[in-house]
């Protein structure tokens, strides 16, 4: 149990990196909060499981800067939801922030295993 | 494991902060000039790369708060700069501070004084080696032996140590032409070695020693003048030369506890004194164990010795010397004692309380009027956590404060008790020393008060909501009666109404007993106390002559009516007996324990104790002829019922028959409080003897004070050697009125306390709630309210408050003071109904009291102003 | 392309490589911030201002030792090195970085 909340928090220090995640799963298609949440679950083979208490505060930050947008639906259990959904700008991001995230982990993966690297400087 | 480990190098930290500083300064330097060199290498002028470098590096001030913030215990550096806060700002309200401090250091000052003289008379310690393997061992049931008996115990080495004392001895100190009275402690020659009494100067009693004495700190500074010269000093003591060969030091408290502080300490030299036993045990033997070894040693003793009536092997004690432990032995004293401490305890605690509601009140005054404060705080994120912590760190401070001023008055108070000789027939000096017990207990106390007056505010302040609080609407508009301080000052005037049924119990105890008669004369009788050298005087005929011829010296001088001896004086000493009485009418034996007392002819007359029927004792009644008795009418009643037993005979057990010559009225043999004693008389002539003590009892025509230079020249011709003390029985009767007085005193002051606390927290909710109301009544005023009007608004609040008060006090006063009752005479009843009316009487005067300054502020609102008043 | 735009290093990650850093030998601060930046292509940048907290805290947890010696600059410079709990705490990191970014991974090349 406490591993898994080690990753919720460093999910939550690394704020560009849910961000990331939301704007990735939405690129499958429109979907709940819950439903981001359970679908990062799996993706991740049930490593990576996010808090609600950051989940909806990262959608609200995402949904002002305009990288996603959303309305009420109902659901497949025929509830009242709200979705969300790619925007272009949102798209763009994505792009941006996966470039982002892969110098930053291939930068410090080469730090943490020089072998693997290019050769250092 | 790991958080240990972090707190030691945090600690260590702490060590080095003056050089961690330096430190980091030099390891920046260096990071900044290697990157200088860096840039320099690549062209750049060595004073520009310095400059980029420190650029780059950015602020240093910032970084080193941060690595230091590493380092720190945050906890503590949160609490320094809460405290920090909290004195800045009770500087900026001095009045406020002032007020929490002064009622916390009456109320710890009143508690701490309290827990000092319990700590002193009930836990303390003798000044022995290892107070934990000496106990005090009783043998047959008594609490002393003889020293034939005593010998052969000790050398019968069942204890590693065994010694004797007898605190109740007196001798007579001839010094130049007066001969004084002292307190003497009596010891065997192994005393001192055994009980490793240490010594300030000299060297103590040793076996073998028989003619050497220790003297207290006290005696030899008050009567000796505290002479540098004082060891190898000789003192003539009831007839005998002895030798000063120790003195003790000034912390010196004796193996009886209590205070006991005699004059000195002496080897015995008579070996009829009865010792009580001390032992000293191996390390590691529990008092059970020294029990199982001391049964078969007494009854080698009984084989020994089977011409005394006792069975020494019967009813065998250990118990321990020390504090805490003792308080579990059948001490006589003990019980109640301690019960009554007992009862202080709450009663101090209930003060405290009252004291710390105040300084509550105080805090969620000020937390409401800061609530804007809060609410601002709260809303840029400061957690509420981090406000309680604050408001903590504030009643911290406070309750530190109030801590430091009680304990003033704790020293104050007990450095006082400690120089009051109490007026007691055996001297007695309460000792009581500031130490860790004391501190120990102050800081659980302060912290205690701190967190209970904290923790009302910090909860309430930061509760409300952050709107409302920042709308600043505190308009009391009268319907939210029951806030938080309501409910305090309700809390703290039932509180001390409770206090004050205990006082006023108490007083009326005091005036009851003032007003008790002892059933003798007090008003014109002197009692002279003449303690003879017992070795001058073995022949009781010699004993005798010198009380017929020092009685009628006594009837001789002017102004004296009659004068008497006596063996016992009622309300000072006292003799019991408990055997099976029979008598010629009925030989059946029936078992009674009464006072005894051997007294001349014309003590009835002298002591104004009425005969009832039959005769007083005649010179007549001698020794060798037959034996009379009187009985006091309890006595006559339970043996003899409706007889009149005058004339008739009454036997003891097996003894002789001796005639009833006549019934005394009742009167008080042992305390003022008694009812239904029995009491029996002999004739002086045929008391057992010899006895060194006398007790002349003297009836003046007129006042009895102009007779004691008379009568002090009269007896000291008889005997120079012998000590006198002479005083009117008026005066002699303050050590019987002492407990009450003492209980009076102490209750009836707690009492006042209490109601002065509870009525300053009365006055403080009035007073603010008035300038909460300050608009209202403002407008009030502008349509029309007349002055009555507005004085019924502030009346009706503090009547409301009060009358809860009483109320629910009296609720509580009803059972709290029952209790109480074992300590009091029987005529005081706790459940009076005078009691409470009294006390509800006075609360209702000083609440009234306290109403007065807010309604004058009240009436003194100008409407124009009011309605300006935000 | 020049990263030093890159803002500071998430916290975690920052004791993480500072400690791999230190894992071939005692550095003095600056000489672990350069070695940082080179090894990573200047893709990651500690900034000098959190350095030198980060590195005391390790100290507090006992993670590094330091002591004062010469650099190669021939200056007294303070060298850090790391503890035998400092390897334990690295591995530990290490291990769930790993499993971290391949669980970010396998969400990321998700389609």
């Amino acid at each position: 149990m406490a591993k898994h909340e080690r990753y919720q928090n460093r999910i939550e220090l690394l704020q560009g990196t849910l961000d990331m995640l939301i704007l990735q799963t939405l690129s499958w298609g429109a979907q709940h909060g819950y439903g981001i949440g359970q679908a990062i679950r799996a993706g991740s083979g049930d490593v990576l499981q996010v808090e609600t208490g950051s989940l909806y505060p990262a959608l609200h930050r995402l949904e002002k800067q305009g990288w996603i947008k959303s309305e009420w639906r109902n659901s497949e259990h025929n509830q009242r939801a709200k979705y969300y959904q790619l925007t272009a700008a949102g798209k763009k991001q994505l792009t941006s922030e996966y470039s982002r995230w892969s110098r930053m982990s291939a930068a410090i993966a080469g730090l943490m295993n020089p072998g693997e690297s290019e050769g250092q400087a | 494991m790991s958080l240990w480990k972090e707190t030691l190098r945090r600690l260590a930290y702490l060590g080095r902060r003056s050089r961690f500083d330096a430190d980091l300064d030099t390891e920046v330097e260096f990071h900044i000039e290697t990157r200088a060199d860096e840039l320099a290498r690549a062209g750049m002028p060595r004073p520009t790369a310095l400059a980029q470098a420190r650029r780059e590096f950015g602020s240093p001030a910032r970084m080193a708060e941060e690595t230091r913030s590493a380092w720190q215990f945050r906890w503590l550096e949160d609490l320094a700069a809460d405290l920090h806060y909290a004195a800045r700002a009770f500087r900026r309200n001095p009045a406020f501070a002032a007020t929490a401090i002064a009622c916390l250091a009456l109320g710890i000052g009143a508690n701490t004084t309290i827990f000092s003289i319990a700590a002193e008379v009930l836990f303390s310690q003798p000044s022995v080696r290892d107070p934990y393997s000496l106990v005090r061992v009783d043998i047959g049931g008594n609490s002393a032996s003889p020293v034939r008996e005593y010998e052969f115990l000790r050398d019968a080495h069942t204890f590693p140590g065994l010694a004797g004392e007898n605190e109740e001895m007196e001798t007579n100190w001839r010094d130049s032409d007066n001969t004084y009275r002292l307190s003497v402690v009596r010891v065997t020659d192994n005393f001192f070695d055994v009980t490793g009494i240490p010594v300030a100067l000299g060297r103590p009693i040793q076996p073998g020693d028989s003619d050497r004495v220790v003297l207290t700190y006290g005696f030899w500074q008050r009567r000796l003048g505290g002479a540098p010269d004082v060891i190898g000093r000789k003192l003539l003591l009831d007839g005998r030369i002895d030798t000063v060969s120790a003195v003790l030091p000034r912390d010196h408290r004796t193996v009886t506890g209590f205070g006991f502080s005699p004059d000195l300490y002496a080897p015995v030299t008579d070996p009829k004194t009865y010792v009580t036993l001390y032992a000293r045990l191996e390390p590691g033997t529990t008092r059970l164990a020294a029990l199982s070894r001391l049964k078969p040693a007494c009854q080698e003793l009984d084989r020994a010795y089977p011409d005394g009536n006792h069975k020494w092997a019967n009813n065998l004690h250990v118990s321990a010397v020390s504090g805490i432990e003792r308080i579990d032995t059948e001490h006589e004293l003990m019980r109640p004692v301690a019960g009554f401490f007992a009862v202080l305890m709450v009663v101090v605690g209930l003060v405290l309380l009252i004291a710390c509601a105040n300084v509550a009140s105080l805090l969620l005054a000020r937390a409401s009027s800061r609530s804007h404060e809060l609410a601002v705080r709260l809303s840029i994120g400061a957690g509420r956590g981090r406000i309680v912590r604050q408001l903590l760190a504030e009643s911290l401070l406070l309750s530190a404060c109030g801590t430091g001023a009680g304990l003033a008055i704790n020293i104050g108070l007990t450095t006082l008790l400690s120089r009051i000789q109490l007026p007691l027939p055996i001297p007695i000096q309460f000792l009581i020393q500031p130490d860790w017990r004391l501190l120990a207990y102050a800081a659980a106390v302060a912290l205690v008060c701190s967190l209970a007056a904290s923790l009302a505010p910090a909860v309430k302040g930061t509760g409300v909501g952050i709107s409302a609080m920042l709308k600043h609407g505190e308009h009391q508009l009268g319907r939210h009666v029951w806030t938080l301080r309501n409910v305090l000052v309700v809390g703290q005037l039932a509180a001390s109404i409770v206090l004050l049924c205990a006082g006023f119990l108490f007083l009326r105890n005091l005036v009851n007993a003032s007003a008790m008669s002892p059933g003798f004369d007090i008003e014109h009788t002197v009692w002279a106390y003449m303690r003879l050298v017992p070795e001058s005087y073995r022949d009781p005929a010699k004993t005798r002559g010198l009380v017929d011829a020092a009685v009628e010296r006594l009837r001789s001088l002017p102004g004296v009516e009659t004068a008497a001896i006596a063996r016992v004086v009622p309300l000072n000493n006292n003799m019991r007996r408990g055997t099976e009485v029979s008598t010629d009418l009925n030989s059946h034996g029936l078992h009674v324990e009464f006072h005894i007392n051997y007294v001349g002819p014309g003590y009835f007359q002298a002591m104004q104790i009425p005969i009832v029927t039959g005769r007083e004792f005649l010179p007549a009644d001698r020794k060798g002829a037959p034996r009379v008795a009187i009985l006091n009418q309890n006595l006559a009643r339970r043996v003899f019922g409706a007889v009149d037993p005058a004339r008739h005979f009454v036997r003891f057990g097996q003894g002789e028959t001796i005639l009833v010559a006549g019934v005394a009225k009742n009167s008080k043999y042992f305390s003022l409080g008694e009812e239904n004693a029995l009491a029996y008389y002999e004739p002086y002539d045929q008391s057992p003897g010899p006895v060194a003590d006398l007790h002349f009892l003297v009836r003046a025509t007129g006042r009895p004070e102009p007779l004691i230079p008379g009568i002090n020249t009269s007896l000291g011709q008889l005997d120079p050697t012998a000590s006198l003390e002479i005083k009117p029985m008026s005066k002699a009767l303050v050590f019987a009125m002492l407990p009450s007085r003492v209980g009076a005193a102490i209750l009836g002051s707690m009492g006042m306390l209490g109601l002065l606390l509870a009525s300053v927290g009365l006055y403080g909710v009035l007073l603010y709630s008035v300038s909460r109301r300050i608009r209202e009544i403002g407008l009030r005023v502008a349509l029309g309210a007349t002055p009555a009007g507005i004085l019924r608004l502030v009346l009706r609040q503090s009547a409301v408050l009060s009358a809860a008060g009483i109320g629910i006090g009296m609720a509580l006063a009803v059972f709290a003071v029952r209790p109480l009752a074992r300590f009091l005479s029987p005529e005081v009843r706790p459940a009076d109904l005078m009691n409470f009316v009294v006390v509800g009487a006075v609360l209702a005067a000083v609440a009234l009291a306290a109403t007065l300054s807010p309604a004058v502020r009240a009436l003194r609102v100008d409407p124009v102003e009011a309605l300006r008043h935000e | 392309m020049g990263e030093r735009t890159i803002p500071e290093l998430l916290p975690g990650t920052l004791y993480m490589l500072i400690l791999r850093t230190l894992s071939g030998g005692p550095l003095h601060g600056y000489a672990i911030a350069k070695r940082v930046k080179e090894t990573s292509h200047q893709g990651l940048v500690i900034e000098d201002g959190s350095l030198y907290p980060a590195l005391n805290r390790m100290l507090v947890k006992g993670w590094l030792e330091a002591e004062w010696g010469i650099s190669e600059n021939h200056r007294k410079a303070r060298f850090y090195r790391l503890t035998p709990e400092g390897r334990k705490q690295l591995d530990h990191e290490a291990e769930e970085f790993d499993r971290l970014v391949r669980a970010i991974q396998l969400v990321m090349r998700t389609a």
